[in-house]
């Protein structure tokens, strides 16, 4: 034993810029939500402008919330906790500014990009190839910085939030990797390697996996870290937590029956993956209840404490939300449930309640400990608390009970056996109470942000000159494991429950790390191989052909607008949907789509079967100008694409990425613009006979209206053999 | 013969299955572990590693 000791400081610089831009860009993270719910609730709010336009600001406003507000409050949570539990300072400073000023650089790019239409139109995966590449550049330095950390750790023992945090960061690096493969065509614009079926399984296994990966499990070892330290109380059960945390790594990939049921697994398999699903309840209520009996015997000091009431609510929406997951992905649930507002609220119980009051709460009990004074005001913090709780709760209550009612009023039928409402606009019109309800709820929580911000600030001006850097000392670790040897002479079980196995994976972070990310790799492997690599899983259709070049470029103006955050492509086999959409949509349709766009959410109609439904110049006034072809649409106006012009020496190169992606373009692959203007000319020719603009041949709308007079085309001319008898044209009443 | 011909014929879903087993098993057997008796004590003491800093100690009191 060496009595050697050593001093060092912990680095808490980076912290507080971490938390400086968490409450900055969740400001405008939330601002944004505000404007695209005032969008909603009134058209007038996208200003005729095209990057304010809804379909444009929606992604900006989930990534700004996911990446850039729970994102650097993860970092904050995670450079004060690790150095301390590790009893080290980072590993390099360096690493730690780089990681800072690159997330930093990437909102920005992501603020740039998004409202100018760059995107890959797959969800929350939006940003454009070299913003990607930036992401996992800095990524693998933050990994660097946080491995190299633990490897200089001088505490043996791994406390549990930093296992969580572990499987957090190899896990989204391996999320984000996969989905985002594609073929770049120019600076800010690429192709999805995947087509159709195989597109969506990916991106919704990231879907699925970045919800539990960027926005639970981090999360979840900060609470295991400044709950305990907020209540002055160890954890409730550390055994608990442990089967909390190998619960989500080993099952959570698993749960995805919903997955697991187009493939070709037995039915007892199907059912395993049923059981995963349902033993998720679990670890989600057994992390709530132990987050809430660490306050056991303290009750009164939540009364008092605003922190400790943060976390509450924070643990509670935790348990709530991930009840409510499980339960969604029952299909007559999802049935319901899918397209709808339902899974908006959804999500906002859980990114409000448990991402936003898990920061809040961990953010007070930091500030006064980073910024070296007095919280400067604890009663606004109440304040602050009630003002965000009361507008969660309108906005919930608001957004639950308009999700519900949408999806009710769309599978209704009337005496006769006809849809009760089918007309859209109706079902959309009966929200717009609960729409200006979720605005308030909305303001409520963005004014309490609003004091945060407040209280945070003047307490930072109350700090010291100089901030004072109390020097640490602790021994190193010593460099061998003792490993005692197993109690000779008893049984196999007895040297089982003895044996060490799991203090050493704790002590051993890389055998740790790997045998997590193993976890991870195997169970997403199986669930997407099958799909993926199996031919019969997707029959294709003999009279889907590939789109017409005019067809494609009008498709990537649909990705550019973002349409898809409004539309969906998919029409169910539902009695419902067919009723009012027409013939419900086979995999085989979408075998040439890279992106898929399924879409997630029904703002709008679905468009799977748009095309023919209304004749070219229906859909030129209806772009202009939408409320005066239907009265009470809150579909954004679309002017400019009767004033820009085709990029039609640009459709060559794209045509081109297709092909090499395996879409069967034939002479296309040569003569690409030549098709296109041919084809732009005969739709202009067509709308200007019928009496409209006569200007059209070179306009971006034409490309668009000639995308979507496409769309359900293939699957009607099939032979009437093929499938079910095909329903008359028009499908929709 | 491209590799959806290849994957197709390797018949992989089985292995999907044994993986999925395996993983159970191994849940299980941290599950069994995890609440052994005569690991109180290293879980207790694992449990109070977020105050063996007592560099953050106390905040600075709050104003009323
Ligand atoms: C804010 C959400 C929103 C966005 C964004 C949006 N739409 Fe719409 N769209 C609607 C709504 C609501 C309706 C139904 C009322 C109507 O006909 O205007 C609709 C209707 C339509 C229709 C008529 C569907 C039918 O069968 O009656 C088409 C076609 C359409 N939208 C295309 C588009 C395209 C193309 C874009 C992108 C350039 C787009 N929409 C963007 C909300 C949206």
């Amino acid at each position: 034993m060496s009595a050697h000791v050593d001093t060092f400081s912990y680095d808490d610089a980076i912290v507080r810029k971490f938390l400086w831009a968490t409450f900055i860009w969740g400001l405008v993270g939330f601002l944004v939500g505000l404007l695209i719910a005032l969008q909603l609730a009134n058209p007038a709010f996208n200003l005729g402008l095209e990057w304010f336009s809804f379909g444009r600001l929606r992604p900006l406003h989930t990534n700004a919330v996911i990446f850039a507000f729970a994102g650097n409050a993860i970092f904050t949570g995670i450079y004060y906790s690790s150095q301390r539990l590790l009893k080290t300072r980072m590993f390099s400073d360096a690493l730690s500014n780089f990681h800072f000023w690159g997330w930093q650089a990437i909102i920005v790019a992501a603020a740039l990009t998004l409202p100018f239409g760059f995107t890959q139109a797959k969800e929350y995966a939006e940003l454009e190839w070299p913003i990607d590449i930036a992401i996992a550049v800095v990524w693998v330095a933050f990994a660097v910085n946080f491995f190299g950390t633990l490897a200089r750790r001088r505490e043996r023992h791994i406390y549990v939030a930093l296992w969580f945090y572990i499987a957090s960061i190899v896990t989204v690096a391996i999320l984000h990797i996969f989905n985002n493969l594609s073929l770049p065509v120019a600076p800010l614009k690429s192709y999805s390697i995947y087509a159709g079926v195989q597109d969506a399984f990916m991106q919704w296994w990231y879907g699925h996996n970045a919800v539990a990966f960027f926005l639970t499990t981090p999360f979840l070892g900060l609470m295991y870290y400044f709950m305990p330290k907020a209540a002055d109380k160890p954890v409730f059960s550390y055994k608990l937590s442990i089967l909390h945390f190998w619960t989500l790594v080993f099952l959570y990939i698993w749960a995805g029956p919903h997955h697991l049921h187009y493939t070709a697994l037995p039915d007892w398999a199907s059912t395993l993956g049923m059981l995963f699903s349902v033993m998720l309840w679990m670890p989600s209520w057994g992390g709530m209840v132990n987050g809430l009996l660490t306050l056991r015997g303290a009750w009164n000091k939540v009364a008092e404490d605003p922190i400790l009431k943060f976390m509450v609510v924070a643990v509670t929406a935790y348990g709530m939300s991930t009840f409510e997951g499980p339960m969604l992905s029952v299909k007559t649930v999802s049935s319901l449930a899918h397209y709808t507002d339902w899974i908006i609220a959804h999500v906002h119980t859980g990114a409000l309640g448990w991402n936003g009051f898990l920061t809040f709460g961990m953010i007070y009990w930091l500030a006064p400990r980073l910024f070296q004074a007095p919280l400067h005001s604890k009663k606004l913090a109440e304040m602050h608390f009630w003002i965000a709780t009361f507008g969660i709760l309108l906005y919930v209550a608001a957004i639950y009970s308009a999700g519900i009612t949408q999806g009710l009023m769309w599978r209704a039928f009337d005496e006769t056996g006809r849809l009760a409402y089918p007309d859209f606009v109706e079902t959309v019109m009966k929200l717009m109470p609960m729409y200006w309800v979720r605005v308030a709820g909305g303001t409520l929580y963005i004014t309490g942000m609003l004091i945060f911000g407040y209280n945070i600030l003047m307490t930072w001006r109350a700090r010291p000159a100089t901030y004072e850097v109390p020097v640490i000392s602790a021994p190193p670790l010593a460099p061998a494991h003792p490993e005692p040897a197993a109690p000779a002479g008893e049984g196999l079980w007895a040297r089982f429950t003895a044996a060490r196995f799991h203090r050493r994976w704790e002590g051993l972070p890389l055998t740790f790390t790997v045998l997590t990310a193993l976890a991870v790799i195997v169970a997403s492997l199986a669930e997407i191989i099958p799909t993926f690599l199996i031919k019969e899983n997707v029959p294709t259709i003999a009279s889907v052909k590939p789109y017409t070049p005019l067809e494609l470029a009008g498709r990537d103006l649909y990705i550019r607008e973002g349409c898809f955050n409004c539309h969906s492509q998919m029409v169910r086999p539902l009695r419902h949907e067919t009723e009012r959409w027409g013939e419900y949509s086979k995999p085989g349709e979408s075998v040439y789509d890279h992106p898929f766009l399924w879409g997630s959410r029904r703002i709008g109609p679905d468009l799977a079967r748009e095309g023919g439904k209304y004749p070219d110049l229906w859909h030129v006034r209806h772009f202009q100008d939408p409320r005066s072809v239907t009265q009470n649409s809150i579909m954004p106006t679309y002017t400019h694409l009767g004033r820009r012009t085709i990029d039609f020496a640009g459709i060559q190169g794209r045509v081109d990425a297709m092909a090499m992606l395996g879409v069967p373009y034939g002479d296309a692959v040569t003569r690409a613009p030549e098709l296109a203007r041919e084809q732009a000319q005969q739709i202009a020719a067509g709308i200007a006979a019928a009496g409209g603009p006569a200007d059209l041949a070179d306009k971006e709308v034409t490309a668009l209206i000639a995308y979507l007079q496409r769309l359900g085309k293939d699957i009607r001319s099939a032979p009437a053999t093929a499938s079910a008898p095909a329903p008359a044209p028009g499908g929709a009443p | 013969m491209k590799l959806v011909d290849v994957m197709s014929a390797a018949g992989l879903s089985g292995y999907a299955i044994v993986a999925m087993v395996l993983f159970m098993a191994a849940f299980l057997m941290i599950v069994i572990r995890t609440f052994a008796p005569g690991s109180r004590p290293q879980h207790s003491a694992a449990a109070q590693l977020p105050f063996s800093d007592d560099a953050s100690g106390p905040a600075p009191r709050a104003r009323e």
